[in-house]
């Protein structure tokens, strides 16, 4: 689909929230790609995280009366979306399961391509911004962002105190910041 | 606070990326408000994200965005191969759509069907306006064919008077107006060969009630009646009686019906 018509983002954000299919088309046309690759650093499956995408889309056309433009753009929204919903597929007990059938122990170490549709998603997006910081501030970022870890949480999995797990992760997202600019 | 050590913090990428806790963004958020330079660094950091993002973008399945549409129910946006396929994966959507199809055809028919009825509508009223301006056009035709019957009579007239006047056996009596009519004056066109009297009123004063012209043929003396003339003849030439043989002829006034001698006094006269 080729829309000639193009969207400052407030007049986007107005006419998604009036159900005006052609921003939607719009939308999809230029942000599916931008958010297919975030959901795959989630769930590297490429079917599963086609239908996380999927639902990623229902979610913002059926909620975005619930965006509010002060406080952060709309991709950032839409990212956030994005990011929640992958984490719940990845936290859902059907695939939890599916992974313990795929997953024999030590299977990490080989065949990696094997599995046709698992993506290698460490050189993709913010993945591979993320894989250049220090292991002790990867390791954080990864639970925190990519798996949507609480801090308390991270805390309890690497055995570090909540305050040093907090300053970690503050510093991390400070280098990543610079590595975006 | 500092606001630009709050800013250098870590707390703009925490927020953005969703990694605050309740209590920071609630606080980030507040301090959004009154501080311009905090709500830049935020959107800068926005901005650089998305931009990476996609700078970073994969290109999902072809169908996705099919299927995204038939979830949010706002019909096909590309050609619809997905209904004749029976693969297993449109199994669920199957019933949905054939639903919204026959939904479709229902509606689609109530629509054809209500244009229909505009139409037929609409045709009716332009069958019926039609119909009498048929009507009319057929009365004014006839009204025309009518006309044309009362001119082409009108001119049969005028081209039989016309054909009487050129006729070289007809004599022409000019009769003048005596003392009770001076200004009168009528003419006699009488047909040597056939006799016949053909009476051409040029003017006459309006008879009273009751009364009427008569005209006379003196023969030898003696008026003779050569019949009488309506009251409300045509202009063009009356025919008369038979007269075969006269000297003069002459108008008076009677009583209506006639009179077998003449009443004086004489209208107008003319020798023949």
């Amino acid at each position: 689909m080729n829309n000639t018509v193009t969207y400052n983002e407030q007049e986007l954000v107005l006419s998604l929230k009036a159900k005006d299919q052609q921003s939607f088309s719009y939308l999809y046309d230029n942000y599916a790609g931008a958010l297919y690759s975030i959901v795959l650093q989630v769930v590297p499956d490429k079917e599963l995280a086609s239908d996380v995408l999927q639902e990623v889309f229902v979610n913002i056309w059926r909620k975005i009366e619930s965006y509010d433009p002060t406080k952060g753009r709309l991709f950032t929204w839409m990212l956030n979306v994005a990011r929640n919903l992958a984490i719940d597929m990845v936290r859902s007990k059907a695939y939890q399961n599916s992974q313990k059938n795929q997953s024999m122990p030590g299977s990490e170490y080989f065949d990696k391509g094997g599995l046709s549709t698992q993506l290698t998603v460490d050189n993709i997006g913010l993945k591979k911004i993320v894989n250049k910081l220090k292991t002790e501030h990867r390791i954080l970022i990864d639970l925190a962002y990519f798996k949507g870890y609480t801090h308390e949480e991270i805390a309890e999995i690497e055995s570090l105190p909540l305050g040093t797990v907090k300053t970690r992760i503050r510093s991390a997202l400070i280098q990543l910041r610079d590595h975006l600019k | 606070m500092n606001i630009q050590e709050y800013i250098s913090s870590g707390i703009v990428e925490s927020y953005v990326l969703g990694l605050a806790s309740n209590e920071e963004r609630i606080e980030f958020e507040q301090l959004s408000e009154t501080h311009a330079e905090l709500r830049q660094a935020r959107e800068a950091f926005e901005i650089s994200l998305e931009q990476h993002a996609l700078d970073n973008a994969l290109a999902p399945s072809a169908g996705l965005k099919q299927k995204i549409w038939s979830d949010i129910n706002l019909g096909q946006v590309t050609a619809p191969a997905v209904n004749i396929r029976p693969d297993n994966k449109t199994q669920p959507f199957a019933p949905v759509r054939s639903i919204s199809f026959a939904k479709f055809l229902a509606a689609a028919s109530i629509i054809l069907l209500l244009g229909s009825t505009l139409l037929n509508f609409y045709f009716y009223n332009q069958y019926k306006s039609s119909a009498a301006q048929l009507n009319e056009l057929i009365a004014s035709n006839q009204q025309m064919a009518s006309n044309s019957n009362i001119m082409q009579t009108k001119l049969q007239q005028y081209e039989r008077s016309f054909e009487m006047i050129k006729d070289t056996n007809m004599a022409v009596v000019a009769m003048k107006g005596q003392a009770v009519a001076p200004q009168g004056l009528t003419t006699v066109y009488w047909n040597k060969q056939t006799k016949d009297v053909y009476l051409l009123i040029n003017s006459l004063p309006q008879p009273a009630a009751g009364k009427q012209y008569q005209l006379w043929a003196i023969v030898d003396g003696v008026p003779v009646d050569a019949g009488l003339l309506e009251t409300n003849a045509p202009v063009a030439f009356v025919k008369m009686k038979n007269i075969p043989k006269a000297q003069a002829f002459a108008i008076t006034l009677e009583n209506t019906g006639g009179n077998k001698t003449p009443t004086m006094p004489i209208y107008v006269v003319g020798k023949t």
